[in-house]
């Protein structure tokens, strides 16, 4: 029995039109690869990075042509006749040295090395655990929740620079140390929006329907609300490194991080204290750095975002500064 | 409640169940303070190979009984056996197994599908959860059942996104088949179809049942399309069952005040017919189900309504005259002929022979 005469017809379905194949489905990645290469800010962005990434890659290098290394004080030429340092542009010292002769190219090369390590690796632990926590407590709920909810508040509230120095005393400072301070200080900015996304989630229709075909709990958190959780994610991460940069150089600046004489963009700055407008180039060329760093990072998380949901207008606006141009 | 009399092979059996959201108030300790109840002892019996039909308003806890009968939450309590196996108390991980023999079709075609995965994955889920294929043999699988439900296989890796409601639906047809189950709840699964769209999937459901014999328990509130497709149909309302035949019985001699009003609202395809038959129109909102009316739920609404009504419940069974498979929950079946009273309905009326009358 047919309910009308024209199903018959509509159920088969028509041969695929070669013609057709030219407008074939892309997937979401290829759509957002595509949106940030028309964005000319993630592209300048990505440029940035790139450039940033290829000196601290290539620190040994310069190190090598330049002669000089991370640590050198160069006690032959490092300084002028007076002991004073060299400003930018002397011979071999393109951006001059410290007070000690040693050679801030070199030294910004290394700290790049530093910086973008911890930025990187923080987060990446950060997001790991902040997801893992935050679809528990969001796919759970209940007490489970209650408890993990809670922590990630106490987290969020914590004095972190006090936290550090107490770490510090006890641990010495150490590039892991500063990491792991790092990392467990911006988990939970990333747990507390997964918490709350897969607590929306998991009232969708689909994880009833995986839940009718016999998945586990583990395979319905993990296979299917985690990819749609995916967007944000990112987005957050990518914002979350210069995040983690900036936050290694107060460690480092207030000596809780990275520990002299390895330098990083940091304690450079620490070091330049009191130098004053005699010898700018101490301080300019580290801020420099770090601004362009942090900049870039946060310009391309906000063009991911747009690139990854262009109907959504900024999410975060709360958190965020408005994009320049 | 006796049993609903059904002969024959019965693959599935519910007795008496029930399901009670409760009602949380407090910030840190929460208890207790009511309970919805969505469904409210409903017994019912399903045969191999049929499909019975499950109607009533939004709200009256239809959906909630057809994710009773899948087990996607524990049972305040009765019992369900399904093909000999109880499942009324087992846990999530020991129902496993018996989903094989069970699955369900969505209402909603677009949050059933989960939008960041692709079709294949969709479709090959069951088959992955329960270990049945992997690799080259799952694409095959999957790609063989995209075709019995009239989708193109060269698609697997396309994105829900990019199909329309009714392919959509199809895909959740292809999933719910991937296992092989005997029984398929459908959850309204046309109603979010357009019409043109509802009678392709309806048709593809009908001739899948012939060609892997399965059962179906079928959700709507669309009369029309549950008379087309069921064999036998149940009437609830507010988590009761106040009706249930076979399709014929029912819609041709209707007992239940409520049922008589339901099939009097549907709309009838002849304008001239439509003028002239009795409708009855209830008066009021479906009483709420965290605090349902005393007796039959219905005497709120019933034109029939007498003093028992809001003290005894009915039970469900046969009135006079009825074959042994329509039973009734209702003290005051309506008779065969017999006219219900609806203040509305008249002033309609009233109004309509006004307009008949006057010179045009």
């Amino acid at each position: 029995m047919s309910l009308s005469t024209v199903d018959a017809a509509a159920t088969t379905v028509p041969p695929e039109d070669p013609a057709v194949k030219g407008i074939e489905g892309r997937t979401p990645l290829q759509l957002v690869v595509q949106r940030l290469r028309t964005d000319r800010v993630a592209i300048i962005s990505v440029v940035v990075i790139v450039l940033i990434i290829a000196l601290a890659i290539g620190a040994p290098l310069i190190a090598a042509i330049t002669g000089h290394g991370p640590t050198d004080t160069n006690v032959d030429n490092g300084t002028d006749a007076n002991g004073q340092p060299l400003p930018p542009g002397s011979a071999g010292y393109l951006l001059g040295t410290d007070n000690l002769g040693r050679d801030i190219l070199v030294r910004i090369a290394y700290g790049a090395r530093v910086s973008l390590i911890v930025g990187v690796v923080a987060t990446a632990i950060a997001t790991i655990v902040g997801v893992v926590v935050g679809l528990f407590a969001g796919y759970y709920g209940g007490w489970l929740d209650s408890i993990l909810a809670r922590i990630m508040d106490v987290v969020l509230s914590f004095p972190y620079v006090l936290f550090a120095i107490v770490l510090v005393s006890v641990f010495g400072s150490s590039l892991p140390l500063t990491i792991l301070v790092i990392a467990f200080f911006s988990f939970a900015a990333i747990g507390r929006i997964v918490r709350g996304q897969a607590l929306s989630q998991r009232e969708k229709e689909y994880v009833e329907a995986a839940h009718s075909l016999g998945a586990g709990n583990m395979r319905i958190m993990f296979v299917d609300i985690l990819p749609n959780l995916v967007a944000p994610v990112i987005v957050l991460a990518t914002l979350l490194i210069p995040t983690a940069i900036i936050f290694e150089a107060t460690l480092s600046f207030l000596g809780l991080g990275i520990a002299l004489p390895t330098p990083s963009w940091g304690n450079m700055l620490s070091d330049a204290e009191g130098v004053g407008f005699q010898a700018w180039w101490f301080y300019i060329f580290p801020m420099i750095f770090l601004l362009l760093t942090t900049l870039a990072f946060n310009l391309l998380g906000d063009a991911v975002r747009d690139a990854l949901d262009p109907r959504t207008e900024r999410i975060f606006a709360g958190r965020r500064k408005k994009k320049p141009a | 409640m006796p049993d609903t009399a059904v002969d024959g092979d019965v693959l599935l059996n519910a007795d008496e169940i029930v399901k009670h959201f409760p009602i949380k108030e407090g910030i840190f300790f929460k208890h207790q303070v009511g309970s919805v109840k969505a469904v409210d002892g409903v017994s019912l019996k399903v045969r191999r190979g049929e499909t019975l039909g499950l109607v009533g308003e939004t709200g009256c806890g239809k959906s909630t009984l057809a994710r009773c009968i899948m087990r996607l939450f524990p049972l305040t309590s009765g019992h369900l056996t399904f093909d000999g196996a109880d499942l009324s108390k087992l846990s999530r991980s020991q129902m496993r197994p018996y989903r094989r023999g069970m699955q369900m079709i969505f209402q909603d075609p677009y949050g059933s599908l989960n939008s960041r995965r692709r079709v294949g994955s969709i479709i090959g889920d069951p088959l992955a959860i329960h270990n049945i294929a992997s690799g080259d043999e799952r694409k095959k699988r999957v790609q063989g059942l995209m075709e019995v439900v009239g989708l193109n296989p060269e698609h697997y890796n396309r994105f829900p996104a990019e199909f329309s409601g009714g392919q959509r639906q199809r895909i959740g047809v292809a999933r719910a088949l991937a296992l092989h189950p005997k029984l398929i709840v459908c959850d309204e699964p046309v109603s979010a179809l357009d019409v043109s769209i509802q009678a392709q999937i309806i048709n593809l459901l009908e001739d899948l049942q012939g060609e892997f014999g399965l059962t179906y328990v079928f959700i709507a509130h669309d009369l029309a399309v549950v008379q087309h497709v069921s064999d036998r149909v149940a009437v609830m309302y507010l988590g009761k069952i106040v009706e249930v035949a076979d399709v014929k019985d029912l819609y041709s001699t209707p007992r239940h005040p409520y049922t008589n009003a339901l099939l009097s609202a549907s709309v009838v395809a002849d304008p001239d017919k439509a003028r002239v038959r009795d409708r009855i129109i209830l008066t009021g909102d479906v009483p709420s189900p965290i605090n349902p009316p005393s007796g039959c739920r219905f005497h709120t609404r019933c034109p029939k309504a007498q003093a028992i009504c809001s003290t005894e419940e009915p039970l469900l069974q046969s009135a006079a005259g009825d074959p042994a498979g329509h039973m009734t929950a209702c003290h005051f079946p309506v008779a065969e002929g017999e006219k219900l009273a609806s203040g509305k309905a008249t002033i309609l009326h009233a109004v309509e022979g006004f307009l008949a009358e006057a010179p045009s």
